[in-house]
């Protein structure tokens, strides 16, 4: 079992990489230009973290953003390194495939996350000096969720790069992964439904039922589902709990098939 | 127990059969020296041994286990320095070696290897800054972590300056001395003849050639070429020399004669021409260069094994064009 080894590697790799810094910076300044976009005005001095998290931050850089550089950072996982022959090199060693493809989804998950943490910390910093009340914890809480999607895409990113054999392939599959979940998702989902409605009035669940597990079943919606409940403080409790239990099983559905689909491919490759 | 043993192993690629019907024993303890033009399928044949390729057909066996099922196994007890590898540029030369020691499950220093292939000092830059040879070493140092049972070096001189092929073959006899298994291949000869016991030469994904380097060199031809130099080379002392018993051939200049002949009749040869009423100058012999020798397995039309007296002649003709074996060709 050398899946720790590969994994410690990676990261210590991907944390070393300029975009990483570029990562950072870019967060930072977004949540910086957020929160001054709905600083308390004139005698209020009550900072609306909940407003920023789930009105700004939310839709623009969680859910827009993060998944795009989830997949940036993985795509090039295992065909990058087929391509420049430093698989070789990786696989001279005693790693078996399977080791390599989940070490690069813990490594590179692991870089990633690290790298969300710090681009909403360093703006936190300044909300907390500044003589407003800011939630800290909805605020840290949140960054925890938000790095969640970026793990769950940098997964099937690796998973699409373990699956092809060069770094462009995998690029174009990541991108439609992304384009599928975070751009066209409610026009699928439509059009599913739309397309079914005959056979779907046939089956024993409701439209509303598939229309929710449909909703669930996008890694984006499901993250969306679990900070907004937590947000509210209602994370396992309150009457939505189903709902986000699935969103639990569909988010980890998500992180551990595409790189098992990757790796059953990567497998039988001659390399 | 075999090192290495491969049971009539063919790889076909899409349009191509890389290896052909291939059998091959690498004993355990012994330096085996893997030769072949490029395209020869080494390559190929090292990537199933290393289960980066998995056979058409037939087994590949390593230390003793399936080389696809237990490959895991095999790489822990085997150092490997792969041939188009590249390094993890942002990473330190240490870091790799590092990142070796992890993966192989064992808790030692890197600092000792790094120290061994000359790469101490630049340990701490990152490896994207060092020149192809330091790539190299750096390749090496990781295969060499954990005192490996079995080394395979594909290339292993591949961008190294003479110094760095000098002090690859000290190691390479060093492991050999610690009982280590080596097999490495190359496209240049001369850099095996000195530490190899054993040689294999591929030739289009099938062996050829197959023993010790003076086994190869008498399979070739094990006379030498004795050439003379005479004041006059008259028809007379050609005749007296060709009479001379252990001379297979003559070939005559006006100044010179070049005698093929056993090793053992040289003084005779000299003798017999003295007496026949020339005058001799100066005399000495070539031996068969290597590389004539392997030219003569790679280039010819047929393989010796095929046609024995056709590559003989491929490896005389080739050898009167060159007087000697070059020293040290790669350095």
């Amino acid at each position: 079992m050398s899946l720790p080894a590969v994994a410690k590697k990676d990261f210590q790799d991907t944390v070393r990489s300029r975009g990483m810094v570029v990562l950072v910076a870019l967060f930072s300044l977004l949540v910086a230009v957020f929160a001054y976009v709905i600083r308390p005005q004139g005698q209020a001095d009550q900072f609306a973290t909940e407003l920023l998290l789930s009105a700004f931050v939310g839709p623009v850089l969680v859910t827009g953003l993060v998944p795009l550089v989830g997949v940036v950072v993985g795509y090039n996982a295992v065909s990058g390194e087929r391509e420049s022959g430093s698989l070789k090199l990786l696989l001279s060693l005693p790693h078996s495939r399977a080791d390599v493809v989940f070490g690069k989804v813990a490594g590179r998950g692991a870089a990633l996350a690290l790298a969300t943490l710090a681009g909403f910390l360093l703006p936190a910093i300044v909300l907390v000096a500044t003589p407003v009340t800011f939630n800290a914890g909805s605020y840290l809480g949140y960054t925890v969720f938000a790095a969640a999607l970026g793990v769950v895409f940098v997964a099937i990113a690796v998973g699409c790069s373990a699956a092809v054999a060069t770094q462009q392939r995998a690029l174009i599959a990541g991108i439609t992964v992304y384009a599928l979940f975070v751009l066209m998702w409610g026009l699928f989902t439509g059009r599913v439904i739309g397309a079914f409605g005959g056979p779907i009035e046939a089956l024993p669940v409701s439209m509303g039922e598939i229309r929710t597990f449909l909703d669930v079943a996008n890694p984006t919606a499901g993250v969306e589902v679990l900070a907004n409940a937590f947000l509210a403080d209602q994370l396992f409790s309150g009457d939505q709990v189903n709902q986000q239990i699935s969103a639990v099983a569909m988010l980890l559905f998500w992180t551990l098939a595409p790189p098992l689909f990757g790796l059953l491919k990567f497998e039988r490759d001659d390399l | 127990m075999t090192a290495i043993e491969l049971r009539g192993v063919t790889k076909e690629f899409p349009g191509v059969t890389a290896v052909s019907d291939l059998d091959l024993t690498v004993e355990e303890g012994e330096v085996y020296g893997f030769l072949g033009p490029n395209g020869a399928g080494k390559s190929t044949t090292i990537d199933m041994v290393l289960d980066l390729v998995r056979p058409t057909e037939g087994t590949v066996t390593v230390l003793g286990r399936d080389a696809t099922v237990d490959s895991v196994e095999i790489r822990r007890q085997t150092g490997v320095l792969p041939d188009g590898f590249s390094v993890y540029d942002r990473l330190s030369g240490r870091k790799h070696v590092e990142f070796a020691i992890e993966s192989k499950g064992l808790d030692v220093e890197p600092d000792p290897v790094l120290d061994r292939v000359g790469l101490l000092e630049d340990a701490d830059r990152t490896a994207g800054g060092y020149s192809k040879g330091m790539q190299q070493r750096l390749a090496l140092a990781m295969a060499l972590v954990g005192d490996p049972d079995l080394l395979i070096l594909d290339e292993p001189s591949s961008g190294l300056d003479p110094a760095g092929v000098k002090d690859m073959r000290e190691i390479v006899s060093a492991e050999a001395d610690r009982g280590t298994t080596v097999f490495f291949s190359s496209h240049v000869l001369a850099q095996v003849e000195a530490v190899c016991d054993r040689v294999g030469i591929l030739r289009a994904g099938e062996l050829v050639a197959e023993d010790s380097i003076e086994g190869l060199r008498a399979a070739v031809g094990g006379e030498e070429t004795l050439e003379v130099t005479v004041d006059d080379a008259t028809d007379p002392v050609v005749d007296a020399v060709r009479a001379v018993a252990g001379v297979s051939a003559v070939d005559a200049d006006t100044d010179t004669l070049a005698v093929s002949c056993e090793p053992d009749v040289k003084t005779q040869v000299i003798a017999a021409a003295e007496d026949a009423g020339a005058v001799v100058d100066d005399f000495h012999t070539t031996e068969a260069s290597l590389e004539d020798l392997f030219l003569a397995y790679t280039e010819g039309e047929t393989t010796p094994d095929e046609d024995s007296e056709a590559a003989e002649a491929t490896a005389d003709d080739t050898a009167e064009g060159s007087p000697a074996r070059p020293e040290e060709v790669d350095g």
